[in-house]
């Protein structure tokens, strides 16, 4: 049977695919035909201020073509330390909006077994995820970076959800009177830090929100704390006092929002 | 440590644990759900290293249970921002936790 490759067109009203003039003869009009998908096209659309290397743009590109096949999902994103370490990631971090419920581990073998890297899965359906870019100081900074599949921009303006804000607060809290690791303590004054500048207006920058942190703690406790290391009481009574000094800020803020 | 006071410390740890877990079931609509699914098992893990410290008989075992319910329901009634299905899953989840730590 002959045959052709093609790519879509635009046309006024429907896509197209013109058959080449030197098949004219071959392809005649009410001859039947079957069209079949070979390579799906990908697009790729940056957060501002972001510009990869061939490497990585050529390995996104390939994560999109083969998310493609999943018809549930709607837009891949692909965040965190990946896009702005040049080796310093552990994993690559892709957010997934999808519209029906997607199961997140065979995604994550699927895309293990094709590329052989380390892949981290979080997914999220789409009501929720337009809900979340406006009212969420960690989604928010989250996306502040971005690689994705389809045109996206982060609402400028964000919306203040008492609620929520209190259910992330809700670990550091408990951090002043429980005991754990030295990387919980990390996450969670990195937590304070960023709802700090959510409801100050301030960019959620990841790099700048490191930047803040690395001087409230200093180089040494940064690194200590960042990697886990075993912490004495007297660091951990020192890192209770910065939690506590947060908490009382955001408190002050979260009045004020109220206020207004 | 007397074995009444470590009761309490454990079942304060486990309340505090139960809530980070109940909060991440409940409110599912988050990206961060397996972070806060994270916070519970990090805290169940600080129990675990307090329950492994005595040999509990089973009336111990009877008043942990009592301390943790009691506990839980003050922690869960004082969290209004944590959606109220919450108190539907408490039973479930005390079993669950005491399951894992041997102490059912």
């Amino acid at each position: 049977m002959p045959e052709f490759i093609h790519q879509i067109s635009k046309g006024s009203r429907y896509n197209q695919i013109y058959i080449p003039k030197e098949m004219e003869e071959m392809f005649e009009i009410g001859d039947t035909i079957k069209v079949i998908l070979l390579k799906k096209k990908t697009f790729i659309y940056y957060s501002k201020n972001l510009k990869l290397g061939e490497f990585k743009k050529n390995l996104i590109k390939k994560v999109f073509q083969l998310l493609a096949s999943f018809p549930e999902i709607k837009q891949v994103f692909i965040v965190g330390s990946f896009l702005v370490k040049k080796t310093d990631y552990k994993d690559i971090d892709i957010l997934i909006v999808y519209n029906k419920k997607i199961n997140e581990e065979k995604i994550q073998d699927f895309l293990t077994e094709k590329i052989t890297l380390n892949f981290h899965i979080l997914a999220i359906e789409e009501k929720s995820f337009n809900s979340l870019v406006k009212i969420c100081p960690l989604t928010r900074s989250t996306l502040y970076y971005f690689v994705s599949n389809r045109k996206f921009v982060l609402p400028e303006e964000s919306i203040f959800d008492k609620n929520h804000i209190n259910f992330l607060l809700m670990m550091p809290y408990d951090l002043l009177k429980i005991n754990a690791g030295s990387r919980t303590f990390y996450d969670n004054i990195r937590r304070l830090t960023t709802i700090q500048r959510f409801l100050e207006k301030k960019p959620l920058n990841p790099e700048e929100i490191d930047a803040e942190l690395e001087k409230n703690l200093g180089n040494f406790l940064f690194s200590l704390i960042k990697n886990n290391e075993s912490i004495d009481e007297k660091i951990i009574k020192k890192l209770r006092n910065l939690i506590k000094l947060k908490l009382q800020t955001i408190s002050k803020l979260i009045k004020w929002e109220k206020q207004n | 440590m007397g074995k009444a006071k470590l009761i309490s410390e454990l079942t304060n740890l486990l309340a505090i644990a139960l809530r980070h877990r109940i909060g991440s079931i409940v409110n599912k609509e988050e990206i961060y759900v397996q972070k806060y699914a994270k916070d519970a098992l990090i805290l169940i893990n600080e129990a675990k290293k307090l329950a492994i410290q005595k040999n509990w008989n089973f009336q111990d075992k009877h008043e942990i249970k009592k301390q943790l319910k009691l506990k839980l329901q003050k922690e869960l009634e004082e969290k209004t921002f944590i959606n109220n299905k919450k108190f539907e899953l408490m039973d479930n989840e005390i079993e669950k936790v005491l399951k894992e730590i041997s102490l059912n």
